[in-house]
């Protein structure tokens, strides 16, 4: 899958989830199901997340 | 069918041949000397006999002590060569024998998965795997696609980072529940987290 679900955790950076690809949900059905209860998410492009991690932990989402 | 005589019944129609019991009871296919070897019962289910690992129940001609025979009740046996294989035992355990010298309980890997945890953190192969997620360096947690059934499973896992001077010695649990296993790969001074080229992790149950 080429989208990725962001969303802010609890520790003040954000969290990216990754899809497998053979599970067999789609990546709205997997935002449903992996982010914690409660949080907002949003559905981005993986082009849209860097992939320099030098910085990973000050990542933040506007 | 219970006297001496044999009977030979041969197809005279393009239909082939069709035997049929009467209204009220089931067919049932005997040996020579009286022994049932099959029946079709009033609701078309077949029932052969239990048999042995060396004369199993189900088989195939040719090779007839390789196929399927029923040790015990509510338990489905196995058998090649004469010698059982395999079997699913009345409490749903299925335990074979593959090079470990019985046949014995094989505990199943419930979930597995590789991933890149770089640059584009990526997941390489998996299953009972809906995704990882990334929640910072050398931070990640596997979620399942079918929750385990507590928190007891033990988690195999291992990481590989892409440096000479830096060796991945543990790769530690940070939380564990049913439905997710967050995990951070650590270094050789174990204070500092790591971003792994491979990260690997299996759940067994």
């Amino acid at each position: 899958m080429k989208k990725r679900i962001v969303y802010q955790n609890d520790e003040g950076g954000i969290s990216i989830i990754v899809p497998a690809g053979e599970c067999g949900l789609t990546i709205e059905e997997i935002a449903v199901k992996d982010v914690p209860q409660g949080k907002a998410y949003h559905i981005v492009d993986v082009s849209e997340i860097p992939t320099d991690r030098t910085f990973r932990n000050a990542w933040t989402w506007q | 069918m219970g006297d001496s005589m044999s009977t030979i019944i041969n197809a005279t129609t393009t239909n082939g041949v069709v035997i049929q019991p009467d209204n009220s009871g089931s067919l049932v296919l005997q040996t020579n000397n009286g022994t049932t070897a099959l029946t079709i019962d009033t609701s078309q289910r077949a029932a052969f006999v239990a048999g042995t690992a060396a004369l199993p129940a189900i088989t195939t001609t040719g090779d007839t002590n390789t196929g399927i025979f029923f040790s015990a009740a509510d338990t489905i046996d196995f058998t090649e060569g004469g010698t059982a294989c395999g079997q699913f035992d009345s409490s749903a355990n299925f335990k074979f024998n593959s090079g470990y010298g019985s046949v014995a309980t094989a505990y199943g890997c419930r979930a597995w998965v590789n991933f890149n945890g770089t640059g584009t953190v990526a997941i390489r192969g998996s299953a009972n795997v809906t995704s990882i997620t990334d929640n910072g360096t050398g931070d990640y947690t596997v979620n399942f696609t079918t929750a385990m059934p507590d928190v007891n499973y033990s988690v195999v896992q291992s990481a590989n980072y892409n440096q000479t001077t830096t060796k991945i010695n543990s790769s530690l649990i940070r939380t564990q529940s049913t439905s997710a296993c967050s995990i951070s790969p650590h270094a050789d001074n174990a204070t500092t987290q790591f971003d792994c080229e491979i990260v690997t992790m299996a759940i067994f149950r």
